[in-house]
């Protein structure tokens, strides 16, 4: 049993808590899970943001100005954050892990006050990189894999900056540096995402850097594309090729070990590289912008379809029906995203105001009322 | 990867758990059993999407070359081919899948970019242009009762939350700067219609499944507006009582139904209130940074508390 932090039994008797609900009485899991207490995910993200919040509040507090402040505030951060975990015994409930991000984050800020100017801490630096590996730091005490995965993607698009990424870059193409290190990075994690963790933790780590890390590499590449005109003639064509053929090696493997191993993070991995490769194509040819969107909408809708159709009996075990009800935070991004699209064709297509409406008092428009 | 099988089996051989639990959980642990539907409704989500991009890219672009009488057509012989599905489900007597419900979503959204755009070209309703989005609502709220879509719902409820004249995303949450009593009196008369329809929609149908979303939709417009109102005086006066009795509403309704969705925006909220109304009261930097971490310290505490309440529903 460990003060610091549960062990891997107790971790995982913790995730077979986490995985039954309440079919479970609490009172027969209480002692294998050595006390440590968590909460649900929608409580964990509110009170992860209380957590950082507070840290940073701290900071200001103490004041802006003085350099030495960062490191006090991150070390009364962190000091919180370790005596929540000692003497409370909380694990992945979200305030301990808000506070010790964030106090590593401060630590790490004043860190980077020691090595050099303040106005060089974004780009390929070693400030950013100091912040990177305090961010991994700290996921890494907690167990989080989302603060892991930040600080992976941070460092990604780090390495994708350094002089020697630019010019590989100019031989390449733009950004496929980028796209091939995290690539490399995500098969890395796929390939030992083969072998058998005790911790839980550990595993989902690797499992989000395999989900995450296609589109995030792919988004730089994508971004200097975009701003360059997207179009055929931009870029080094064989760089476009390459990328495309990474993609679509990684999507494979990705497909292939997701329906192999019965894992969801490489099926999303999966479904970034082909939204990726759909982004390629799109600068590859000279196609309209709304004939790729509605093409790639009915793609995807017809992928929808025919899968649904096809698993609706369970084949090998595979199935589109859902298996719990227990998916509150899903249907709540559900109906989240179902208001957006709502709102976005309401904003985007209704009718035109008057250009002047006498006394109107609408902000830009004829009169004033006073409001705006 | 990792197995929790060891940990079922021993739960199991002490009769912690019951046979069907324990196999259940067991095939679900080894992969006997693996949905898909989290990514069918990712893929789905997206199609709707881009389609709904590209469609109003082309309603923007294309109106001289095709005339919007051909427009307006062809849009609605689209959104007609994509409700086909949930048609076809519902004369057959059978409940939506995921996938009808995302066509009949699309073929809704595309009804409503319809009626936008002939709006705009025809000038139907004249000066009284808005109230297309009241009959968006209407016909939106005809459309998940008759096929039971909560995705559609979701689109109506929208729809009347922007008619009177609030956005009904999380998104407009972060406008407070911009925010006037007025903004809020309507958020909460939009809040109170939510209420009293769902009050409604649960008496003529006990079984209904609408209640969630409505929940989401009222306590976030109720919340939204009396925020707004806690930022100016004398609005203040009843802002501050509203919201007490908001969150302890939302509270109270976290703690009976097990849902933790509810205690977060029963504290939360509560704390960016009392922010709202202090802050603009309090001088000086250090004065209100200091309030402000003796709330989120507070916030962290009761959330804490009311979560630990709770008890979760079975999976």
């Amino acid at each position: 049993m460990s003060r610091w932090r549960p062990t891997p039994a107790e971790e995982r008797w913790l995730e077979v808590a986490s995985g039954l609900g309440a079919a479970l009485p609490r009172d027969p899991l209480a002692a294998r899970t050595g006390g440590w207490r968590g909460t649900g995910l929608l409580a964990r993200l509110a009170l992860f943001v209380l957590g950082f919040v507070a840290a940073a509040l701290l900071f200001g507090i103490l004041g802006f100005g003085n350099r030495i402040n960062l490191l006090v505030a991150g070390l009364i951060a962190v000091l919180v954050a370790e005596w929540l975990t000692v003497r409370k015994r909380l694990h992945g409930s979200g305030i301990e892990e808000g506070l010790c991000v964030a106090g590593f984050l401060l630590i790490g800020a004043w860190i980077t006050t020691l090595i050099g100017p303040e106005a060089d801490v974004i780009g390929a630096t070693p400030q950013t990189l100091v912040l990177i590996v305090a961010a991994g730091a700290a996921g890494w005490r907690r167990l989080n894999p989302l603060v892991t995965t930040c600080a992976g993607l941070v460092f990604v698009h780090w390495i994708g900056s350094t002089t020697a990424a630019y010019a590989l870059d100019e031989v390449i193409g733009h950004g496929a540096t980028t796209v091939a290190f995290g690539c490399a990075l995500a098969a890395l994690a796929l390939a030992l995402g083969a072998r058998e963790f005790r911790r839980p933790s550990h595993d989902r780590m690797l499992d989000w850097l395999v989900a995450t890390l296609p589109v995030t590499a792919y988004a730089q590449h994508a971004a200097w594309s975009f701003n360059a005109g997207g179009f055929a003639d931009v870029g080094v064509p064989s760089g476009r090729l390459a990328t495309s053929l990474l993609l679509l090696a990684l999507g494979t493997a990705l497909l292939l070990a997701g329906l192999r191993r019965r894992r969801h993070a490489p099926l999303l991995g999966f479904m970034g590289c082909v939204a990726c490769l759909a982004v390629e194509f799109r600068f590859a040819t000279a196609l309209a912008t709304e004939t790729w969107l509605v093409f790639c909408g009915l793609a995807a809708l017809v992928a929808g379809v025919a899968l649904d159709r096809y698993l609706r009996q369970p084949r090998n075990g595979l199935t589109s029906v859902a298996l719990t009800g227990r998916d509150d935070p899903l249907d709540l991004l559900q109906t989240a995203g179902a208001a957006l699209l709502a709102e976005r064709t309401a904003r985007e297509l209704s009718p035109p105001e008057p250009a002047f409406t006498p006394g109107g008092g609408r902000f830009g428009g004829g009169g004033a009322s006073g409001s705006y | 990867m990792h197995t929790l099988e060891p940990e079922l089996r021993t739960l199991h051989a002490e009769g912690v758990i019951d046979d069907a639990t324990a196999a259940r959980a067991l095939a679900r642990d080894r992969g006997q059993v693996f949905s898909l539907h989290a990514e069918l409704r990712a893929t789905l989500y997206v199609g709707v999407l881009l389609v709904m991009a590209g469609v109003g890219i082309v309603l923007a672009r294309n109106l001289d070359r095709i005339g919007p009488l051909a427009i307006v057509l062809a849009v609605a012989l689209i959104a007609v081919a994509f409700a086909v599905p949930a048609v076809r489900a519902k004369l057959a007597g059978r409940a939506l899948t995921v996938t009808s419900d995302y066509l009949l979503l699309l073929a809704a959204l595309l009804g409503s970019a319809n009626l936008a755009y002939a709006e705009r070209q025809f000038a139907l309703l004249g000066p009284l242009w808005s109230w297309h989005l009241l009959l968006l609502a209407v016909v939106h709220a005809a459309i998940a009762y008759a096929f039971g879509s909560s995705l559609v719902l979701a689109a109506s409820l929208t729809a009347l939350a922007g008619w009177f004249g609030v956005g009904g995303t999380a998104g407009d949450a972060l406008r407070f700067s911009y925010s006037s009593p007025e903004l809020g009196a309507r958020a909460l008369a939009c809040a109170a219609v939510i209420a009293a329809w769902r009050y409604a929609d649960r008496r003529a149908r006990p079984d209904t499944r609408f209640s969630d979303v409505m929940d989401h939709f009222g306590t976030n417009l109720a919340f939204w507006g009396t925020i707004t109102w806690c930022l100016e005086w004398p609005w203040l006066a009843a802002g501050l009582p509203l919201l007490a009795a908001f969150s302890y509403a939302s509270v109270r309704r976290g703690l009976d139904v097990g849902r933790e969705v509810f205690l977060v925006y029963g504290t939360v909220y509560a704390a960016i209130g009392i922010c709202a109304a202090a802050l603009p009261r309090l001088h000086g930097i250090t004065t209100s940074l200091s309030f402000v971490l003796t709330v989120v310290c507070v916030t962290a505490a009761v959330l804490w508390l009311f979560r630990r309440r709770l008890r979760e529903p079975a999976p």
